[in-house]
């Protein structure tokens, strides 16, 4: 059985600094893996490498066991990547709904769209995703109308709509208060089983919720991987990343 | 039944159709000719409004889609024209009979060296197929090369300027295949069957009416189906699209080449109403002042863009009757440009949207019914 | 031969006098001004007004038209430019709108011709002004025959290129603007102004279109459409030489003028400005970030 998705000594090297150095990952379906690290240690880079955003110099990004490396965007989001970006990207100009009906979008083929509406099945699939993220008051509402923290379930939304393998989340919860952290924690757990989930969190607290395993990265390469305890008992980890006053 | 949003779209636009269809009744032949040339200025209106307000495409050069139409057309009119010498094996337009080298055959294929591209357009249906067929061909061909690489939006505007700035020059350049500076004049007039489209003619004006029509109901049936939705997502978020599995390129492409198509029929239509061709069409303050009418009229809004071209038209038409009044309505529209880009970002239609939201919220609320939407889903069509 | 590169050359230095101001704005504000070739028919008119009104020569009018119109490029930016900021299409237009009305402006003698009174010097028609005598003719050097006119622009056009340089990078105010090239936030986040910094970018450039504006009004007839085309040529160049790269622009607008020079003597005039056309459009398609951009990712 391959796994949902994985990397094989994956490498980017730009002008003057190697982003990401001979990174082997491996999330197997269903499983939910963090991703933790400092800033700029390369944790968005990766997930720009497996979802297609920027192409890598060496190494093999597999889906499902097929090699989508340096494959179009577009062409790895078909197979089954969802990708939910640090900086909310959600359409502002058109409601919550039209933004979902976009995501629900049975067949991306153009042709194939020049219809119009959505089936009965697709609507109901888009109610189940507003009340999934307890967007349903505000479904009439333009996009940027909405607070930030709405923004992001919106954003979680259209992935979960998409209805991908594989869930590529960055920072998920940044720049939510907690009472909103904890939705999200929530949001997330339920997808837990039915999807493979790949998150870049910073949060302790958040992580302490939903984590399986972690994989620790610094300055482009893995560091530690395991469970939380294992991870917040590594030494390495602790130099690197969470300080030798240990998690706070 | 409650009176939805929906339905208010669908009786502004039979309004306006029955408007234009039913106007010449109350005008004279003089004043039909001229509305109806507003009207195909309406369509260009439409096809600003499908690029730009819908794809996110601001095309600053689409002057060179409506000329491409117009030319096609008129090479085809020129042709069958009596100033054309007929009797020869081939018709010969009379600026390449005055300009040929002495000893020259009077045939299209050798009276000059690129004479021979007017051979196809003896047959009229060929000029008007081209007339459509060309400005797409084109739009495909720079929409595949420009969107692919990505390029930022305002790279494109500077490119379509470019272009059309280009092929102007060229257009001009090229006597011997255009007519140069003074166009194609002297025209045939369109012939289908056994009738004849005088300008003058009512049958004319609602050729312009019908197509028109035609072309804004087919515009919005376009935009309301997934793929019109799809399209305005990526005008919103290009790398979101593309990362929920949308070949982004593809979508741009093919709405830009509708646009261009629509810009081309309103060039042949244009001929038939006017009789003539000429590279003013590639002028780009003629470019510039299509962007203007929807600016005013509203971006987003088809039919607002459409009668934004219609009205501003109309009364720059009233005004150029003193020199100085023509001037000063210069100035106003420039004014009022600059205004709408600063402060009214919709046009006046995204403004009437908004009224016409908060007027039937009222509405609905005082008939009991349940709080409305809180910001308008898109201005009434 | 020479004298085919010399004249590449002048169109060269023109096309940069005029490209300098719109790459600094461009770089600095990322903002594409589309009234910046109306800034050069003001410089223009600026010469065409001295001369017929107060006798004064064209030197005389070079540091007038900076001034004039670096403070019709201030009220501008002031104005319109700073309330778009971060829209750069809107910013496209709205900067067209105003070259639309500085262009009827002129047209109408700034309105007073509405009731009845022209002032000489502006209005629709065609204004000429003549090269000064002391730059009239045919100047030897090294045995090659130079236009004297020619000369003169190439002379003045690599003073304010230096002029300019100068400023950007010896100066403390020059450091502000390379700063906000980079990263406009951080910039303000380091404490410095930057809304006064654009305003005076935003008027510098336009100066040094106006400069260009009083070299061009001595070889061509002056009239309120000269602008027109200016700003899509200086668009070109710009993007071609890169964003935020003074010297890109310096080379772009240098290889540019000789492929125009070059294409002109074998063709027509008027081919060759569509090979220059083509040839940026090309290289914008192909190197979007320039032919030497700094940008690393």
């Amino acid at each position: 059985m391959s796994a949902a998705v994985a990397t094989k000594d994956l490498t980017v090297q730009f002008p003057g600094l190697t982003a990401v150095d001979q990174v082997s990952l491996s999330v197997e379906t269903g499983e939910l893996r963090v991703l933790l690290g400092a800033n700029g240690a390369g944790k968005t880079t990766l997930m720009d490498l497996i979802s297609g955003k920027t192409k890598s110099t060496a190494g093999r990004v597999l889906v499902g066991g097929v090699d989508v490396t340096n494959w179009e965007e577009h062409r790895i989001a078909r197979i089954g990547v969802g990708r939910k970006f640090q900086i909310p990207s959600v359409f502002r100009e058109l409601t919550v709904q039209e933004n979902l009906t976009i995501a629900s979008c049975k067949s991306v083929s153009l042709v194939s769209n020049l219809g119009f509406g959505l089936s009965h099945r697709q609507q109901r699939r888009i109610d189940e995703v507003l009340d999934l993220t307890a967007l349903t008051g505000v479904r009439d509402r333009i996009a940027s109308d909405l607070s930030h923290g709405e923004m992001q379930w919106l954003e979680l939304g259209l992935v979960i709509a998409q209805n991908p393998k594989v869930l590529l989340l960055d920072e998920p919860t940044a720049g939510m208060t907690q009472s909103e952290t904890r939705k999200t924690a929530e949001i997330i757990k339920s997808l837990r089983g039915r999807y493979t989930i790949l998150v870049v969190e910073h949060d302790m607290a958040f992580i302490r919720e939903i984590a399986e395993q972690i994989t620790v990265m610094h300055l482009g390469r893995v560091l530690a991987e395991g469970d939380i305890a294992a991870v917040e008992s590594n030494e390495e980890v602790r130099a690197a990343y969470l300080g030798s006053k240990g998690i706070h | 039944m409650a009176l939805k949003r929906g339905h208010l779209d669908l009786i502004i636009y039979g309004a306006f159709v029955a408007v234009i269809l039913v106007a010449p009744l109350w005008l004279d032949d003089f004043w039909v000719n001229r509305l109806s040339k507003y009207l195909v200025y309406g369509m260009l209106g439409i096809a600003i409004s499908l690029s730009w307000g819908y794809a996110g495409i601001l095309n600053l050069g689409q002057g060179l889609f409506f000329g491409a139409g117009a030319y096609m057309l008129a090479m085809s009119l020129k042709l069958a024209s009596p100033t054309s010498l007929q009797s020869s094996d081939t018709p010969v337009p009379d600026f390449m009979l005055w300009n040929s080298e002495p000893g020259a055959v009077a045939n299209l294929c050798c009276i000059n060296r690129v004479s021979f591209l007017w051979i196809p357009f003896q047959h009229q249906w060929f000029g008007l197929i081209a007339g459509v067929a060309l400005p797409s061909l084109i739009a495909g061909l720079l929409g595949t090369v420009l969107f692919r690489r990505r390029l930022a939006g305002a790279f494109v505007s500077i490119i379509t300027l470019a272009f059309v700035l280009m092929i102007r020059l060229l257009v001009i350049e090229e006597q011997p295949l255009t007519n140069g500076f003074n166009g194609l004049t002297d025209l045939a007039l369109l012939t289908i069957g056994n009738f004849q489209f005088d300008p003058y003619d009512r049958a004319t004006y609602y050729l312009v009416a019908v197509s028109l029509s035609l072309a804004l109901i087919g515009a919005r049936l376009l935009v309301g189906t997934r793929a019109g939705l799809i399209l305005q997502g990526i005008r919103d978020d290009q790398a979101r699209a593309r990362c929920l599995g949308f070949n982004v390129p593809a979508f741009q492409t093919l709405f830009f080449s509708v646009s261009a198509a629509i810009a081309g029929l309103a060039g042949m239509l244009y001929v038939v109403v006017a009789q003539f061709a000429s590279p003013t069409f590639l002028d780009i303050s003629f470019s510039i002042t299509m962007v203007i009418w929807a600016a005013v009229g509203g971006r987003s809004s088809l039919l607002g863009a459409c009668i934004g071209a219609i009205v501003i038209n109309m009364i720059e038409a009233t005004a150029s009757e003193t020199a100085a009044l023509l001037d000063l309505w210069k100035v106003i529209i420039g004014l009022i440009f600059v205004l709408a880009v600063l402060f009214l970002p919709r046009g006046i239609a995204g403004l009437a949207g908004s009224v016409s939201d908060r007027l039937f919220a009222m509405w609905s609320r005082g008939r009991g019914q349940a709080e409305l939407p809180s910001g308008a889903a898109q201005p009434a069509e | 031969m020479i004298d085919v590169a010399f004249i590449g050359l002048s169109i060269g230095a023109i096309l940069l006098l005029v490209s300098l101001g719109l790459a600094i704005t461009y770089g600095s504000m990322g903002v594409i001004n589309m009234a910046h070739g109306e800034m050069v028919m003001l410089g223009a008119y600026t010469n065409v007004l001295l001369g017929i009104w107060l006798n004064v020569g064209f030197l005389a009018a070079i540091p007038v038209a900076f001034m004039a119109t670096a403070l019709v490029g201030f009220v501008i930016e002031r104005l319109v430019v700073r309330r778009l900021y971060g829209r750069l299409l809107d910013t496209m237009l709205a900067t067209w709108g105003i070259a639309i009305l500085l262009q009827e402006a002129v047209r109408l003698d700034l309105g007073l011709s509405l009731v009845g009174i022209n002032i000489e010097g502006l209005g629709k028609g065609l204004q000429k002004v003549a090269a000064p005598d002391w730059l009239a003719g045919v100047v030897t050097i090294a045995g090659v025959q130079i236009n004297a006119y020619r000369g003169f622009i190439i002379l003045l056009t690599a003073v304010l290129t230096t002029a300019t340089w100068i400023l950007l990078y010896r100066t403390p105010l020059g450091i502000q603007v390379r700063a906000i090239m980079r990263n406009p936030k951080m910039a303000a986040a380091c404490g410095i102004n930057v809304e006064r910094v654009n305003a005076l970018t935003f008027a510098y450039g336009s100066g040094l279109a106006g400069i260009a504006g009083v070299m061009m009004s001595g070889f061509m007839t002056v009239s309120p459409e000269m602008g027109a085309p200016v700003v899509v040529d200086g668009f070109l160049v710009v993007v071609t030489g890169g964003l935020g790269s003074l010297l890109g622009t310096v080379w772009s607008a240098g290889i540019l003028g000789e492929i125009n020079g070059f294409v002109s003597s074998v063709t027509t005039d008027v081919v060759a400005r569509a090979a220059v056309f083509a040839v940026l459009i090309l290289i914008i398609v192909f190197r979007p970030n320039g032919l030497f951009s700094f940008r690393a990712r």
